[in-house]
């Protein structure tokens, strides 16, 4: 039993993998004037949220005269958002690079996904209840409502790459200055290496470390590299206790915008007189759109965690591949954040508004 | 150890190529039906859209709408709504690509013209109305007309029932459609073409593209 349930799992891991692929695939043309056709895994998934996203619009229909259309309209809202969190403005890419950025267990990545797919579905049902319900607002008034909240998630992403960028820059030039000094054969005599050997050490157990590097002898990597001691922490120092405040920043920056097929679903509701039921069927949703993501970030942690090990067994250069892979990620948000921010990317548009 | 690389270099080209765009999905629903208007002499002066939207999106679109009767809009109740959409759809190019005896031309429509937004109580739709006049007056042996949003936001399909119609056209002409992924396209796009240039990257995005095809020998 708990194996088929393993296989299950396995199966639609590879199956959003694949989705994920073929979708960066088709991403060639990102500057280009046409998006590509959905195809493959991404047209299939496609094809089938619409299915259920249209079904959504009966069964709220259905639910005002038979209480037990309400089962159904749950059990799709959630089916949906399993399959929509495959599409855009959902923060699979940056949760993912922010998880691969940061030295993060697959636990918080799962609880990142949560929170921020919870989050947007509160800011969903925040905006329609304010401004429907209380201020009789247009569909227009809601969309540039949400064009706002979208500029500033987007800015709050930038953000978030830059400061990772910092931290994790410092850290890959750290890894490059150790590397290169180990393997620069001037200074390869014995105290040198014992002195590495005693950093490495340290810095795998994270203490704060400004001592050392005072060669006496003229190091030539200091003065290319003139941040050879700038040490950023520690990528085990910023995984520990306190980090919360860190991923809180995350959850805020992906999970601020609300999504547009969630606004639409609850204003229907409200037409229909089923508000209620559209704010249930509304975070019944975004668990959905959560198991999605954190599946995606799962394996994104899984894959670092590889990587690692991978790196463990190239002493030296595989610490600084890993701080590459991190300044890499980092880099990603930073690049999705601006790429959302200057609409090269788009997120999700409400209409024709 | 390879094969968790390779699993590894598979995951990283996933997350770093990302994915936030191309498996865009719609949110909104169009049915359209479509009118080529021609003049005297022959050449299409305009194309005139009917879009009718799903009842989400309708339900949506109305939201504060003020209303004289409970249950349905009056078309000067959705007047401004229906100047917000047109004047919105500008910056999208109307979604309406045109296509002169097989060259394909940029902004060649003048603002739309003749709008207005009509509600359907029974079904509970919006249907939004308008007429799309030509800079130039067309008069071509081959006019194709492709209706889709290059993002995919909006899923539009033609309407079960004549989905397209020629107003006064020269009794010769004749026209057809082409409906997403029927296998009307042109075979001759090789896959292997197909990403490198944009004019081929346009043939990609046709394949959710509808198309109606004039022909007038």
């Amino acid at each position: 039993m708990t194996r088929r349930v393993a296989l299950a799992a396995g199966i639609v891991v590879l199956l959003l993998a694949a989705g994920v692929v073929t979708g960066a695939y088709a991403q060639a043309s990102l500057f280009g004037p046409h998006a590509p056709a959905p195809t493959g895994i991404v047209g299939w998934i496609v094809a089938e949220q619409a299915v259920f996203y249209r079904a959504l619009s009966g069964l709220i229909r259905a639910a005002k005269t038979d209480g037990s259309a309400y089962w159904g309209l749950m059990g799709i809202s959630f089916i949906y958002g399993i399959f929509h969190a495959a599409g855009p403005g959902h923060g699979k890419a940056v949760i993912s690079s922010y998880l691969v950025a940061n030295e993060e267990t697959w636990r918080r990545g799962v609880v990142l996904s949560f929170a921020s797919a919870l989050l947007q579905a509160l800011t969903a049902v925040v905006i329609v209840a304010v401004a429907a319900v209380l201020i009789g607002a247009t569909a227009k008034m809601m969309g540039d409502t949400v064009r706002v909240i979208e500029i500033v998630s987007y800015v709050l992403i930038v953000l978030l790459g830059a400061r990772l960028l910092w931290v994790k820059g410092r850290g890959f030039l750290h890894a490059l200055h150790e590397v290169r000094s180990a393997s620069e054969p001037d200074h390869a005599h014995g105290g040198h290496a014992h002195h590495d050997r005693v950093h490495a050490e340290h810095a795998h157990h994270g203490h704060a470390h400004g001592h050392h590097h005072h060669h006496d002898h003229d190091d030539e990597e200091d003065s290319v590299l003139p941040w050879g001691h700038a040490h950023g922490p520690e990528p085990e120092e910023l995984a520990g206790p306190g980090g919360w405040h860190r991923g809180l920043s995350a959850i805020v920056a992906v999970g601020l915008r609300p999504c547009s097929g969630a606004i639409i679903v609850l204003v229907f509701a409200l037409a229909q007189g089923l508000f209620l039921a559209g704010i249930a069927s509304t975070f019944v949703m975004g668990l959905g759109t959560a198991i999605t993501v954190a599946a995606i970030a799962t394996l994104a942690v899984g894959a670092k965690a590889a990587a690692k090990r991978f790196a463990k067994a190239r002493a030296g250069y595989g610490s600084l591949v890993m701080r590459g892979v991190e300044v890499g990620a980092a880099l990603v948000v930073m690049a999705f954040g601006g790429l959302l921010l200057t609409g090269y990317m788009a997120s999700e548009r409400m209409g024709m508004f | 150890m390879l094969y968790r690389f390779v699993f590894l270099i598979i995951v990283t080209a996933c997350l770093f190529a990302g994915s936030e765009r191309a498996d865009a999905h719609p949110h909104v629903w169009v049915t359209m039906t479509e009118e080529l208007l021609y003049a005297p002499d022959g050449s299409v002066t305009g194309v005139r859209h009917a879009w009718t939207f799903d009842d989400m999106f309708s339900a949506f679109a109305t939201e504060g709408i003020e209303q004289k009767t409970k249950g349905t809009f009056t078309r000067e109740e959705l007047a401004p709504l229906a100047k917000v959409n047109v004047e919105s759809l500008k910056d999208y190019g109307y979604f309406t690509y045109a296509r002169v005896d097989g060259k394909r031309h940029k902004d060649v429509f003048l603002d739309p013209v003749d709008y207005y937004l009509d509600y359907d109580p029974k079904d509970t739709v919006l249907t939004l109305h308008f007429t799309l006049p030509f800079k130039v007056p067309v008069k071509a042996k081959a006019l194709e007309l492709e209706v889709y949003d290059p993002e995919f936001f909006i899923d539009f399909g033609f309407a079960e029932k004549d989905p397209v119609r020629l107003v006064s056209a020269p009794t010769q002409c004749t026209a057809t459609i082409a409906k997403p992924n029927d296998g009307n396209f042109p075979s001759s796009l090789r896959l292997d073409q197909a990403f490198q240039t944009s004019e081929a990257n346009a043939g990609m995005g046709a394949s959710f593209a509808n198309k109606i095809s004039v022909t007038c020998p």
